[in-house]
């Protein structure tokens, strides 16, 4: 026993069990840290990067204005000035989106509660930005992030009616919109 | 049997007893079971109901158990019976209810979404109350959008037939303009023969609705309820002084609600006595003006040289107002104070005016100024305080809905205070009040009121005093009140001992059956009140009017005796905050006479300086003269518009071109302030605190809703400071401050709420003076018709609608989207057709001042032989085609009648 325990103290037993994973990678050198920017991490699928505003197919916006993102967002980051759209009473869509990235904290809340799937999280986080007022984004530079990141876009849907403000799945006997 | 409605006291019901979740409860007799049930603070849930208006019963919601039945009763259709046992909780309840939602939400559109309503509708509430999760059988109804009207759109795909809308309209309002129709298989809510609505546009309807089945044209999609902040303040239109909630996105305002809405539908049905809490289309529609493109946002400077040639310069409010304190006082050091005056509008608040009339009288030492309370509003403070020495109406609104004889005369009410017109309305409905209207046109009211008297125009006051001789001639005296004074009633029959009803009949076209029912009606009337507006307070003579009405009231006993007496209407919403805060040269503070040495003491003291000689003072005609002559040399002019106001034989023009210096302070670049030397931009009631009184004496909350437009500052912020740049220490840091000083000076003022009750005391007045005056009241009266005789036919009255006030509302995009300027002369269409006039036709009207061409229109409302052209609009100028006359005793100009003639152009 005693001899045991001399010898562990002689060859520093203690110390090399721990340094047992150094050691090891000391022997087996292959590098971890990713050389950002000339090599990029593969995403999860649920990454919640960089917010877009989405169109249908026809390049239409999806977007209706209706102001529930704005009230879901725990940080306000949303302003929607909605309006008629002109010339069609029944249609409203937002004139004016505004969000101010630079206090968003990316939970994805505003694209739970869009009831028409008009916004989406891109798989982009490159935005270092040196001026903080570039990460205000109004509607046109949301719907372009939109554009490069959802090339395949949603069909619209052919629920829309003239004669309704908005499109409700529930209703399945709604009359295609008419051309 | 109908149900008996709560409200109406004359109903005689007997007291039961019901039990109610196991509590006795009593209640009259056969009224609304759910009235009942509310009144126990139990609240059962209720789409259809309101307690404004009678129980319609569509909704299925207040769904109750009720002993002995099988099947929940709608609690607000079935009525209270004696013995009854009502359960108003339980599962049972709850399932029926829900199945109740799921019915309205089958064939509901659920666009929440772009819903107007969403976050502020009874439908969602419920769904979400019972839990709706799932519908089976949905089915849209696919009706296109109504938006025939300018200003509410229907969407009927969101009604619930709840009939809200209608029964407001209908019962409340007394206007009918909505009803249901079947179209398309579904019952819809559409304008009266399913065209474009073309209603008072009050707008009660839309704040009603429960859903968002009516939306509002000029908010439609802007907001989300949760997006916008609400301030209660008090309309700056109208007299009636209505409560409303601005609310504001971003400093702007987005849309105006009252407190009716479907979300108040419990209260006392009683309450609705003393209002139910709508507003007007002025109030909700007429609000753009507060943020529009054509505010004022910095001080304006004319630079190189004076009118014509210099222009107004944007400026910094520094330099701007270190101008105007070095010009007033060079002015001053030059020719004295007596060399300034000033003007203040009766939009102002009352802490404004009164710091306005300090302002001339302490620091400038000036008593020449006036307010627009001036334009006939002082005729009637004028002719109460000399008689009965109170200062403004002697009753309240209540009083004047519970009231069973309403004199209206002069008046149209639904147009200029639509408010109190519903007070009337209430009257005539539930109160079975008998409603007598004296007038030249054909009102509203007048389709309304049991005794109609249409009168040759300007003969208004000939009338009263057809009364007043009919009343003594039928002996419908109350010999009370008259025994306690005969010698001035001895005076009083005197003066209308030449009178001749058959004369009065001749020149008003009233037959003398017509007066003399009316005599009675008003004289038997246990609570009767008379109220008289710009027909005949602002008509030549409107003084003496004023005076022969207060005889009326005398010798019938209505003075005194309460829910009865003499009321009058006022057109700007501070008139008589302009009168109370000593805003004209006769009134210091409290409408204490500037003459009277205890109250010029005490403010004297008060504000630590000498106030002006008592003879000193000039009120707005006599400025205008003084201007005219050069006497006046700087006028100070806030938010008022005599060039735009007064007619064009007054030469305001050339008055105010012969100032060496002229501040206009305005909200806006009004044809006054075109002409003035500097002109400082102020906040219109939105962006400043402060208080209204209204006709009733209500003192009421204004509330900041927003922050100034550009540059622009309250009134009382710039007047602060021009008094601390003229030298006197002005040390008020908000119009609280200023509040607090006119608590002290004028105790028992801010009685916010409810107004002090009045008791006029006519006695000092009856005993003495009152015969040698009441003599020449009832002298002839002038030959005002002698015109009319020869070549000038037709009777041209200025006036006002129901979409404007004043000139202010020309501002507010929604009130011009409703009623441009047409530049029409409204004409009745006999006399049209008479002359071979058409819609199309220009006419040419010319009077004693001059000849105009316009267009014409036929209007309903119009007698033959009369014509009337809104006074909101100076396209063309009709009101320089007006004779003016100024009142010999209280200096009230007199220039919205003349007699002309008109030919097609
Ligand atoms: S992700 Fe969250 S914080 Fe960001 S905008 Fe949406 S709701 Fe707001
Ligand atoms: S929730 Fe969707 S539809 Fe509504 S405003 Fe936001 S992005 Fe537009
Ligand atoms: S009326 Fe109410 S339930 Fe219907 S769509 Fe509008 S918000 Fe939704
Ligand atoms: S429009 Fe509104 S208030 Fe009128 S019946 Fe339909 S739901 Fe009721
Ligand atoms: S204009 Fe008069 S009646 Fe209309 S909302 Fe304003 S205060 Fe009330
Ligand atoms: S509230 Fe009784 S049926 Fe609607």
């Amino acid at each position: 026993m005693k001899l045991k325990d001399w010898i562990k103290t002689i060859i520093f037993y203690e110390i090399l069990v721990g340094m047992n994973a150094t050691l090891r990678h000391l022997l087996h050198y292959k590098p971890i840290t990713l050389q950002y920017p000339h090599e990029k991490r593969s995403l999860p699928d649920s990454y919640r990067g960089m917010l877009s505003l989405l169109r249908y197919d026809d390049g239409t916006e999806k977007c209706v204005g209706c102001d529930l993102c704005e009230a879901a967002c725990p940080s306000r980051v949303i302003k929607v000035i909605s309006a008629e759209v002109p010339g069609e009473p029944t249609k409203r869509y937002a004139k004016e989106y505004y969000m101010d990235m630079t206090r968003c904290l990316f939970c994805g809340l505003c694209v739970q509660a869009c009831p028409v799937d008009a916004l989406g999280m891109t798989r982009e986080y490159e935005w270092a930005v040196y001026d903080k007022r570039h990460l205000y984004l109004n509607k046109e530079q949301l719907l372009a992030i939109g554009d490069r990141a959802f090339p395949v876009r949603e069909k619209r849907l052919e629920l829309q009616h003239p004669n309704v403000a908005f499109f409700n799945v529930a209703f399945t006997h709604l009359p295609p919109k008419d051309n | 049997m109908a149900l008996k409605p709560v409200t109406t006291p004359d109903i005689e019901a007997a007291t039961v007893e019901l039990s109610i979740d196991g509590r006795t409860v009593s209640a009259k007799d056969g009224v609304s079971l759910y009235d009942v049930i509310s009144s126990t603070g139990k609240i059962v849930p209720a789409m259809c109901y309101h307690y404004t208006f009678d129980p319609f019963g569509s909704c299925g919601m207040c769904l109750v158990t009720v002993e002995g039945k099988k099947a929940p009763v709608r609690s607000c259709t079935a009525k209270a019976a004696a013995g009854m046992v009502v359960r108003t909780d339980g599962d049972d309840l709850f399932q029926a209810r829900k199945k109740a939602v799921e019915k309205h939400l089958s064939v509901h559109p659920l666009d929440c979404p772009v819903c107007d309503a969403d976050g502020h509708c009874e439908l969602q509430d419920m769904a979400f109350h019972h839990q709706v999760t799932n519908l089976a059988n949905a089915k849209q109804k696919l009706i296109p959008e109504d938006t025939r009207s300018p200003v509410l759109d229907f969407n009927m795909n969101r009604c619930i037939a709840c009939g809200e809308c209608i029964n407001v309209c209908k019962d409340v309002l007394m206007i009918d303009a909505l009803q249901f129709i079947k179209k398309g298989g579904f019952t819809q809510v559409v304008a009266k023969g399913d065209t474009a609505l073309a209603c008072e546009f009050c707008g009660d309807c839309l704040a009603v609705c429960p859903v968002g089945a009516i939306t509002n044209k000029f908010s439609k999609y802007l907001y989300k309820p949760w997006q916008l902040r609400k301030t209660t303040t008090t309309c700056n239109y109208c007299g009636d002084g209505c409560q409303m909630h601005l609310e504001t996105k971003d400093n702007e305002v987005v849309r105006v609600t009252s407190p009716l809405s479907w979300k108040n539908k419990w209260g006392d049905r009683a309450d609705t006595a003393k209002g139910h809490g709508g507003i007007c289309v002025r109030g909700r529609f007429g609000f753009q003006y507060i943020d529009s493109q054509a505010r004022l946002r910095q001080p304006l400077v004319r630079r190189n040289g004076t009118l014509p040639e210099g222009e107004l310069v944007e400026t910094p409010w520094l330099e701007a107002m270190q101008a105007v304190v070095d010009r007033l006082a060079e002015v001053k050091a030059a020719h004295g104070a007596q060399a300034i005056a000033g003007l203040i509008t009766a939009r102002c608040t009352n802490e404004e005016l009164y710091l306005f009339q300090k302002l001339m009288r302490a620091v400038i030492g000036t008593n020449q100024l006036d307010s627009s309370s001036r334009y006939g509003h002082l005729n009637f403070v004028r002719a109460v305080r000399h008689t009965l020495d109170v200062g403004r109406m002697t009753n309240d609104c209540e009083d004047i809905t519970k009231a069973k004889a309403i004199l209206l005369v002069g008046t149209n009410i639904t147009e200029t205070n639509p408010l109190t017109a519903v007070r009337v309305k209430e009257a005539i409905r539930v109160y079975k009040s008998q409603v007598i209207v004296v007038d030249s046109a054909q009102t509203n009211i007048a389709k309304l009121a049991s005794y109609p008297m249409i009168v040759t125009p300007g003969t208004e006051g000939l009338f009263v005093q057809g009364l007043v001789k009919s009343v003594i001639e039928q002996d419908l005296i109350d010999a009370e009140t008259t025994g306690k004074h005969p010698e001035a009633f001895a005076a009083l029959k005197r003066a209308v001992a030449d009178v001749s009803l058959e004369a009065i009949a001749a020149r008003t076209g009233v037959s003398v059956e017509h007066i003399n029912e009316a005599a009675s009606i008003f004289a038997e009337a246990p609570r009767a009140i008379i109220l008289c507006a710009e027909g005949i307070v602002r008509r030549p003579d409107g003084y003496q009017n004023v005076l022969k009405l207060v005889d009326l009231a005398w010798i019938t006993g209505k003075l005194g005796r309460p829910g009865s007496g003499v009321n009058t209407l006022t057109e700007e919403v501070n008139e008589q905050g302009a009168v109370d805060m000593g805003a004209a040269p006769e009134y210091l503070p409290g409408q204490a006479r500037f003459d009277d040495e205890a109250a010029r003491d005490k403010f004297a003291k008060a504000w630590g300086a000498a106030l002006p000689a008592p003879s000193s003072g000039a009120n707005l005609m006599e400025i205008l003269e003084r201007c005219r002559s050069g006497a006046i040399k700087a006028l100070y002019v806030v938010g008022e518009n005599p060039v735009a106001t007064l007619p064009a034989s007054l030469e305001v023009r050339a008055a105010l071109e012969q100032l060496e210096l002229l501040i206009c302070q305005d909200p806006f670049l009004t044809e006054t302030a075109q002409m003035a030397h500097i002109v400082l931009p102020a906040c219109t009631y939105a962006e400043k605190e402060g208080t209204f009184t209204n006709l009733e004496g209500k003192v009421l909350r204004v509330r900041q809703s927003m922050d100034p437009i550009g540059e622009s500052l309250p009134d009382w912020h710039v007047m602060t400071s021009l008094a601390s740049g003229l030298g006197s220490q002005f040390e008020y840091e908000s119009s609280q401050d200023i509040q607090s000083e006119i608590m002290k000076l004028l105790p028992g003022y801010y009685n916010l709420g409810e107004p002090r009750k009045l008791s006029p005391k006519p006695d000092a007045y009856l005993s003495n003076g009152y015969v040698a005056e009441v003599g020449s009241r009832y002298g002839v009266v002038r030959e005002a018709v002698s015109e009319r005789n020869g070549h000038r036919p037709f009777g041209l009255v200025m006036g006002q609608l129901l979409y404007h006030s004043g000139k202010l509302s020309t501002q507010a995009s929604g009130l011009i989207t409703i009623a441009p300027s047409a530049g029409r002369l409204h004409m009745n269409a006999q006399d049209m057709e008479r002359l071979g006039l058409t819609e199309d036709s220009r006419v040419r009207v010319t009077s004693g001042q001059g000849s105009l061409e316009m267009g014409a229109k036929a209007d309903l409302s119009v007698m033959p032989g009369s014509c009337f052209f809104p006074e909101h609009f100076n396209d063309p100028p009709v009101k320089d085609l007006m004779p003016v006359e100024v009142d010999s005793v209280t200096g009230v100009p007199y220039f919205k009648f003349a007699w002309v003639s008109i030919e097609e152009a």
